[in-house]
């Protein structure tokens, strides 16, 4: 079977969950059957249809499994967003399609040669840092929760460090592609550690040091914790040095100490990851009240889950029980939901993609194709980690999205680009790889 | 109340979600065993260090090459698809040497092929521009791989071996 027959097959199946996750919901919430799911997910194949028709045309040797997965989240995402509401499902069904438009024009535009991008690399880094600095500007910044997130467009909001996170990666896979050799032979041992030479480091540590920065400004501390993870990821590929990881750990470790005993809004984090039952805590303005609620959720769900439409998300009187079930807690409303098996089945489905990502680095021929595969896998798997690691209290609760589940603009748009590249690099590197 | 249908729908749910995944999965198994990648298979078909040179001249006769070669891409002066067979060690520059460039961006004696065993080592002699293998500066010896671009100023070579 050809890998865009593959591809075709595997569409069904999610759309298939759409049927059955929108029936579920249907028959809950209104007591009676419609064919209303059958509509729903009529139209969510035919959507990814086009798409694949696209990457058919243009991109006939990508990986057939990659599309299929994120498909398969992005209909988790709708079905669970529907479930709590409506209004919002139809903004994020809306966002889908944005997305993959974005998507289509993404592959179109670069099916020739992405390594073009190669060629603005500094431009695109200013992109990026730009982007960062957005939240902060007065009037069209807007600040949620302690950090500043998003931007607002009059009606559109915004939030810019998912697509900063592409920007960046972009930059150090064309940056290190160049001076990785530099930095490895270059490389000084001083104390029993090797140190890489500062003058080929430099650049990189600027534009990496900014948006570091910028994200403690913007009291963005997921995504910092995002950009960091990614940042060593991809360094430790193009050199091969475990000792630049273990600095970049003792970088980390000594920069978290000082954030945490300095910034109050990274103490309380910290403090409600601790006790999130401690009586004061949960009480308090942007305390542990979210964490606990999330982590009785989880508990609530069990093996197999509560099932469609039985999570308590708010009480009759419209209080609400599990806070920001849509956004940051949809990973705690899927294990209520579904369980435990629902819960391990979509961390599956992540694991894949990034296994998926990290293939198609390993087949690309030159190094930027490489660096830029294996860091687009990697931000994205962190992604994951540090969302579903607050949800599950292993580290402290920071609001970064779900890709492709939570509800959310930016986060669908960013990471459908992010897919994007990852066929584009995988199209040519499959091919080359065939000798053709 | 929970309704039966809907109980049944959600591990309907789960069930297509599971048995999708561990097709995906399967075939991702496949995939890593098969190895599609040709670096698998060129290192596959390398004869082992302690073969003896009938092993490499059995090899040489069933596929029609024999001696690894640079091709022309484009050379100033050259003919796009010529070819320097490479039998023995030389050298690449704009002096006296073996394969000789017009090329203002060479430095006289510019970089080096060497043979190792069964590979083509390519070294830069401390040039003026460079040398680019892939489009990468290459730093130290580095072993080329058929289908690998060599790079001096304007001057692009492929290599290619049987």
């Amino acid at each position: 079977m050809s890998a865009r027959n593959r591809e075709l097959l595997a569409l069904i199946p999610a759309s298939l969950l759409v049927t059955v996750g929108f029936a579920a919901v249907f028959i809950q919430e209104d007591d009676l059957i419609s064919d209303t799911s059958l509509t729903y997910g009529g139209v969510f194949l035919g959507l990814c249809f086009v798409a694949h028709l696209i990457i058919r045309f243009t991109l006939p040797d990508a990986d057939p499994y990659l599309f299929p997965l994120v498909a398969l989240l992005a209909c988790f995402g709708l079905v669970m967003i529907f479930r709590i509401d409506e209004d919002l499902a139809r903004d994020q069904a809306q966002w889908f399609v944005i997305g993959l438009i974005v998507f289509a024009a993404t592959i179109l535009l670069l099916r020739k040669d992405y390594r073009v991008l190669e060629r603005y690399r500094y431009t695109i880094a200013l992109v990026g840092i730009v982007l960062l600095l957005l939240p902060r500007v007065p009037g069209i910044g807007a600040q949620v929760n302690g950090a500043y997130l998003g931007i607002e467009l009059g009606p559109i909001s915004f939030q810019p460090a998912e697509l900063s996170k592409i920007c960046i990666i972009i930059f150090l896979a064309s940056y290190l592609r160049d001076t990785r050799q530099v930095l490895v032979q270059g490389a000084r041992r001083f104390a029993g550690i090797t140190l890489p030479p500062l003058r080929h480091l430099m650049p990189l540590l600027v534009v990496w040091g900014a948006a570091m920065v910028l994200l403690v400004f913007i009291r963005d501390l997921g995504s910092s914790l995002m950009f960091f993870g990614a940042f060593l990821a991809i360094i430790y590929i193009a050199t091969d040095r475990l000792s630049f990881v273990l600095i970049g750990l003792g970088m980390f470790g000594l920069g978290a100490w000082f954030f945490a005993n300095t910034v109050s809004h990274v103490a309380n984090r910290i403090d409600a990851w601790q006790h999130p039952f401690d009586d004061q805590l949960y009480d308090a303005v942007g305390g542990s009240y979210q964490i606990a609620q999330s982590l009785f959720a989880q508990a609530d769900g069990g093996v197999a889950g509560a099932g469609f439409g039985q999570a308590l998300i708010e009480t009759p009187t419209g209080a609400p029980i599990l806070p920001a079930a849509q956004t940051d807690l949809i990973y705690a409303l899927i294990t209520n939901e579904l369980g435990l098996f629902g819960a391990a089945g979509v961390l599956v489905v992540y694991l894949l993609v990034t296994e998926r990502g990290m293939r198609i680095a390993m087949l690309a021929q030159d190094s930027f194709s490489t660096l830029l595969a294996a860091g687009l896998a990697a931000v994205f798997a962190l992604q994951v980690f540090v969302i579903v690691g607050g949800v599950t209290k292993l580290i402290p609760l920071t609001g970064v999205t779900l890709p492709f589940i939570s509800y959310g603009g930016s986060s669908i748009v960013a990471n459908f680009l992010l897919v994007a590249l990852l066929l584009l690099i995988s199209d040519r590197a499959r091919r080359e790889a065939q000798g053709r | 109340m929970v309704e039966p249908a809907s109980v049944a729908l959600k591990f309907a749910f789960l069930a297509i979600l599971y048995l999708f995944l561990l097709w995906v999965t399967r075939s991702a198994l496949k995939d890593l065993r098969r190895g599609t990648q040709p670096g698998v298979s060129a290192i596959a078909a390398t004869p082992p260090p302690d073969a003896t040179g009938l092993h490499a001249a059995a090899r040489g006769v069933g596929v029609g090459g024999d001696a690894p070669r640079l091709v022309v891409e484009s050379v100033p002066g050259l003919q796009r698809g010529a070819a320097y067979d490479l039998v023995g060690d030389c050298t690449l520059g704009r002096g006296d040497v073996e394969i000789h460039l017009e090329d203002p961006f060479a430095s006289g004696r510019h970089a080096q092929l060497t043979r190792q065993g069964s590979v083509i080592v390519l070294e830069d002699l401390g040039s003026t521009n460079g040398t680019y293998l892939n489009e990468e500066p290459v730093q130290g010896p580095q072993p080329l791989h058929p289908g690998d671009r060599v790079r001096i100023g304007d001057s692009v070579f492929i290599f290619e071996d049987s």
